[in-house]
């Protein structure tokens, strides 16, 4: 039947998911058939309030799982904390993929009890840069959108009253909008770490737009997959030539850009001025502590060293909260950008960290959240 | 009033097995070496955490030293070699934060190395005598 490796091409049996689903609804139908035939005791999926607006939730009902259909590109949220002590099946990007290998190599997931669904991802968007997007380049009244989509390169927003109205991705990160920051560099777009490796990349003649493409990476993919099709809730067929060519173009064409975006993005500032770059750029924390609460890769808890050694009747030039959460995540930082997100003062921290933590990973060879096996390079002590 | 000289402040972190002898061994010998260290004694290199050298920065400190025991010579089998994984990535870190890496050192020495003890406090005090205080000092602090 399936094994490891196997390139797919696949969508949902039922119409209705596969209507609604982004690209075929295979990875609703394939969660929501792990939790029907008690792979797993929960999914996490995300609940739609609004194009901007989505909540995740864990839930053990079917059909909440199979009404969460459809992409957001403007909810950035990370879901790899949800399945910290649970038996889960949740979608994930990229990003979420490696945090949940993260959190595991730090023993708070259980990967035998977690299954990773992975999304192509080629990048997200903060709700409130689109919505000001949305006035400012497109002329339209956020509460009117209906739907979004990006294709070929261009960003499509549709509107309740049928019109749709697309602009270059290119032309609006010139204009400062667009994808997140950590998004832009990112080089990671398939999610080879997760459990099974699904997007609409690659899906071409009749079945674009309607079939999802997925690649089996582990024994879990496998069972995730047989499991789904012994339900009957999917359908899937060898994916053709073609097609894995064409996945293949557009992942190195996205990387490639990625790889490009990094110069422009984490520009070089001079040795002697980079302190005071620091310094300038943290001047606005009011040490809220929210960019630790919901770093995806911090399993630290609420007793850390970042918050207990850092008090503010320290007169400090430069927070030691800061300090010591730079070095700490230097070799673990996947850039997931949560931490700008959610910055009260709009600090840009996943870039400061970047700062620290690309150098140190690229001089250690060594990428967070590709393999469970890897030991995180700062706990290695390698005797001589 | 004769105005005085600048004398940097130096904290020196040093095993209780082999550098902190080794700072003996160099006031014993009578080497010379400026007034400059502030030496804390700790009971092995790997309890230094990056955390105590940022504290030392912060609160005033122009340069920290982390000494230990030769690789190898640790008294807890493998302490050292804990010391040094950490240090890289303090060192990588510090340098990308804008500080000059003369301000850090990391340096074995042994109980019985009292004049390399000495050569190194002379050695760095110089050379940070040199950078002149550190960007990270609070205000008020000399």
């Amino acid at each position: 039947m399936v094994a490891v490796g196997d390139m797919l091409v696949g969508y949902a049996t039922d119409g209705g998911v596969r209507k609604r689903g982004a690209s075929g609804g295979l990875v609703t139908a394939v969660l929501a058939a792990a939790l029907e035939k008690g792979l797993v005791e929960n999914v996490v999926v995300m609940k739609h309030i609004n194009e901007f607006e989505a909540v995740p939730i864990i839930t053990d009902d079917v059909e909440v799982v199979l009404a969460s259909t459809g992409s957001l590109h403007s909810v950035p949220v990370n879901l790899a904390k949800y399945a910290v002590g649970r038996k889960v099946a949740m979608p994930a990007k990229p990003c979420d993929a490696q945090a949940v290998i993260e959190q595991a190599k730090r023993g708070m997931i259980d990967l035998d009890n977690t299954y990773v669904v992975g999304l192509n991802c080629g990048g997200s968007m903060h709700p409130v840069t689109t919505k000001k997007m949305l006035v400012e380049m497109y002329d339209i009244d956020p509460e009117d959108v209906i739907g979004e989509e990006i294709e070929k390169g261009k960003l499509i927003f549709k509107t309740k009253d049928g019109n749709e109205k697309g602009i270059a991705i290119d032309e609006l990160e010139e204009a400062g909008f667009g994808r997140r920051d950590s998004c832009r560099y990112c080089t990671i777009k398939i999610p080879v770490n997760a459990d099974l490796a699904c997007g609409n990349w690659g899906v071409i003649g009749d079945l674009a737009g309607s079939a999802t493409f997925c690649q089996v990476m582990n024994d879990k993919g496998v069972r995730l997959l047989e499991n789904a099709i012994e339900a009957g809730r999917i359908e899937v067929q060898p994916a053709s030539e073609k097609a894995i060519a064409i996945r293949e173009k557009v992942n190195t064409a996205m990387v490639n850009l990625g790889n490009t975006l990094e110069g422009k993005i984490l520009t070089e500032i001079p040795d002697e001025a980079r302190i005071q770059y620091y310094l300038d750029q943290m001047a606005n924390c009011i040490d809220c502590g929210a960019c630790k609460e919901v770093c995806p890769v911090c399993a630290c808890g609420e007793d850390s060293k970042c918050t207990m050694f850092h008090s503010l009747v320290d007169d400090y030039s430069m927070s030691m909260y800061h300090l010591v959460r730079l070095l700490h995540l230097s070799d673990s930082c996947i850039a997931c950008g949560q931490c700008s997100d959610v910055c009260p003062s709009d600090i840009p921290i996943t870039i400061l960290q970047s700062r620290f933590a690309i150098p140190a990973q690229r001089k250690r060879e060594y990428t967070p959240g590709m393999n469970v096996d890897e030991t995180p390079p700062f706990f290695e002590v390698i005797l001589k | 009033m004769v105005e005085k000289e600048w004398e940097p402040k130096i904290v020196a972190f040093c095993c209780n097995w082999c550098s902190y002898g080794g700072a003996d061994t160099a006031g014993m010998g009578r080497f010379q070496q400026p007034a400059s260290t502030r030496v804390i004694r700790v009971m092995c290199s790997g309890r230094i955490d990056p955390l105590h050298v940022f504290n030392a920065f912060l609160e005033g400190a122009d340069a920290v030293l982390v000494t230990g025991c030769h690789i190898g010579d640790c008294h807890y089998v493998n302490g050292n070699e804990k010391t040094e994984v950490r240090y890289k990535f303090l060192e990588d870190m510090l340098q990308q934060l804008g500080l000059e890496p003369e301000r850090l050192h990391l340096n074995w020495i042994s109980a019985s190395e009292g004049e390399r003890f000495a050569h190194f406090i002379r050695d760095v005090t110089a050379k940070v005598k040199e950078l002149g205080p550190s960007p990270l000092k609070p205000a008020g602090v000399s």
